[in-house]
This record gives structure tokens, sequence and C-alpha cells, in this order.
């Protein structure tokens, strides 16, 4: 049973508090939605739960040891951000192949991209794709690295409701498998999860 | 690291575009020399040996944006970073593959081009030495800068701001025959200021 928690978590960014006394725990099989405004430090909070952002006051704990202190760590997250990490002049073929190498797994994405109808697209370039499927291929990356957490940033920006459905579905498994999720979010979504703060 | 080395090497195949323009850009800057001073043998061989460097220099200063910038633009650099704990490997990987992929074109059509200039198999074997030599050294300082410079979108010419004064002692000493020791000095020394501050700078990204 693993568990994540802060401790007082406060950050600055140049004269500005964007972050002020957080508190929070989450345990295995638990989802945490952090909402908040515009600007109010829910992808701040992320980047530090992700190891990106360490100027920080207060604490942030993995099975009650400093984050930062854990060599392991970095493996035990996938975090999704608001960029797609996707090569817009390549083919989502050809950007599947490069994070192949950088994730260290082949996938089997036939398999993978069908579930959500998105295989006929695999030779189209990127730069001709929506931004709601351009969402789906990133949020593809999730199968990678059997790991611990899922960090997603605004996850349900440009999906559709099928979309939507099936990527509330794929949380709901991954917390029956011990995973632990912290989503941001400011629109109102169509399920209740465990947890949920406004910052 | 060696799936970055992978993974930076396939990327620029994919978009093989990328070296082509390069080694095409570096041919035809060479290519105005002779248009700008005339076609007498003897100055030719002078001022290739010079306009080499320069040619050199741009090259390096066009590729800059693709070291760091395009990965950070579209959020790869975050995947990057969390697979690779110790960001000094990172860095010497990036290093490897960029002088791999824009440097070592340029030397291989380094002999056809002397061949060109009327220089001889000895003149063309000092220049490539030094222009080996110091093509580690200018991307050293390519890298560092493109890791300062991160946040910063479509700053081209900050870039070539920076690093134009830092390439002026490769320039003064590559277009002197046999002085490679002090190109070695100066890379060695280039390495050694790029790594430190390339990894204060992505350390600052992820602020």
């Amino acid at each position: 049973m693993n568990e994540l928690k802060t401790e007082n978590l406060s950050c600055k960014r140049g004269e500005n508090i964007v972050l002020n006394n957080i508190n929070f725990s989450i345990k295995s099989g638990e989802t945490l939605v952090v909402k908040g405004r515009n600007g109010s430090g829910k992808t701040t909070l992320l980047r530090i739960l992700s190891n990106f952002i360490t100027s920080y006051e207060g604490k942030v704990l993995f099975n009650d040891v400093g984050i930062s202190d854990d060599n392991l760590y970095n493996s035990k997250f996938n975090l999704i951000g608001q960029k797609n990490s996707l090569k817009e002049n390549l083919s989502i073929k050809k950007n599947l192949e490069l994070w192949d190498i950088l994730f260290n797994e082949a996938l089997n994405h036939a398999k993978l991209l069908e579930h959500n109808n998105l295989y006929h697209l695999i030779n189209k370039d990127v730069s001709s794709l929506s931004d709601g499927q351009k969402k789906c291929i990133s949020l593809h990356r999730l199968n990678y690295n059997k790991c611990d957490m899922w960090f997603l940033d605004e996850p349900f920006v440009f999906l559709d409701e099928v979309n939507t459905n099936l990527l509330i579905e794929k949380i709901n498994q991954f917390n029956e498998n011990m995973g632990t999720v912290i989503l941001t979010s400011n629109i109102n979504l169509p399920k209740k999860f465990h947890k949920e703060i406004n910052i | 690291m060696s799936n970055l080395i992978k993974r930076d090497l396939l990327l620029s195949f994919y978009s093989s575009a990328n070296f082509f323009f390069t080694v095409s850009f570096f041919i035809l800057i060479l290519m105005l020399i002779p248009f700008a001073f005339g076609t007498q043998t003897e100055q030719l061989k002078v001022l290739f040996r010079g306009v080499v460097w320069i040619a050199l220099a741009l090259s390096i200063i066009i590729t800059v944006d693709r070291i760091y910038n395009a990965d950070y633009e579209d959020g790869n650099l975050d995947i990057i970073m969390q697979k690779n704990k110790t960001i000094e490997y990172l860095i010497i990987s990036k290093y490897i593959t960029h002088w791999f992929i824009y440097c070592l074109p340029l030397l291989v059509i380094l002999p056809v081009l002397s061949f060109l200039f009327y220089l001889d198999y000895l003149e063309t074997v000092q220049i490539f030495i030094n222009l080996f030599i110091g093509s580690f050294g200018m991307v050293f300082i390519a890298n560092f800068v493109s890791a300062l410079t991160l946040g910063a979108r479509r700053t081209i010419f900050l870039k070539a701001i920076i690093m134009i004064p830092l390439f002026v002692p490769f320039i003064i000493f590559g277009s002197d025959a046999g002085s490679w020791p002090i190109l070695l000095a100066l890379s060695m020394l280039s390495f050694v200021i790029s790594i430190y501050v390339t990894a204060y700078g992505l350390r600052l990204y992820g602020e």
C-alpha cells in the first residue's frame, strides 16, 4: 500500500504565492481531483509532485520519504501534461516508435488504439489531427510503464463524451489494480471520484 | 542514455531534411567565396581556411533550436527528463547526437570541397583535424546556450548573439594550421563549462 501526501505545501513563483498550505494524502487505489480556477496552481502542484519543481516549502512524502530523496520515485509515476509530446510533422506511427524507444517498451499499439477507434489514423501526420484526437493519442502514453501513479493535467479537455467515458473507465480500472490517480480539472466531471480538493 | 541517442538519431532520420539542409547550407556558404572574391587559386586557398569556420559556426547556429527547444515546446522534454534521472548522461547523449547529426556530415563533405578549392592532401588533413576538434567545442557551447534559453521561444537571433562571440576563439585558432592543441584545450574547457551550465539550465526548466 503506497501513500503520497503533502504537508503544508507552499510555492512561490516570483512574487506570487501560487500554492498556500496544501495538505492532502492519497493511498493506493484512490483518485484525487484537484479543482481550482485558472492560474490557481494546479499544474504547479502536479509538477511539484513529479519532481520537476524542487523549490517549495513544506513536504511531499511518498511512503514517508521525501520525493527528492527517493531515487526510484521517478519510475513510479506517469505524467501526462498539457502538452501532447507529439512531433507535429511526423505521422502517429513514427511518433509512437519514438515513444517506444524513450519508454524502452514496445507496446501493441494496434490493439490499444483500436480501443479508442484511432488505429485507422496511424499513418496520418499529427498536424492534420483535431485537438481531441491529439489528446487521445497523448493519453495513450498511460499504457507505458507499469507504474503506481498517474498524474493527469486537464485530461478531459477536448475529449468528446465517448472518450471521456473511456478515460474514466480506464481510471477506475487502474484504481481497482491499486493505482493512484491525481488529476486536475476545472469542469464538472460526470462521475464522483474518491477525493477532491480545491486550491 | 543509449535510448535517448537512438531516439534522437531516429528522429533526425525521420525528419531527414534537417541534416540534408545543414549540409546544403554549408556548401552554399562556401560556394559564395569565388563569387565574392574571384577565382585566383592562391586567394581561394587562404579564404577557404577561414570561411569554412564561419560556415561551420552558422550551420551550428541554425540547428541550435533542435537540441532542447523542439522537445521543450512539444512536451517531450518532460519524458526525457523523467526517464534520465542522471542529468549528465542526458546532456552527454545530446552532445553525441548533435555532433553526429550536424557536424559529422560537414566533415565528411569537407575533403570534396577542399579539393574544389585547390587545397592539397596535407592542407586538407590539417583543416580536417582542426575542424574535427573545434566542432566539438562549438557543439558544447551550442548545447548550453540552447538549455539556458529554453523558455524563450523563437529567439534564434538572441542565441546567435550569445554564441558568435563564444565561437571567436575557435575561429581565430581554427584558421591557423597546426593549432589543434589549442583547439583541443578550448574544446575541453568548453566541455567543463558547458556540462555545468547545461545542467543548470535544464534544472531551471523544471521550475
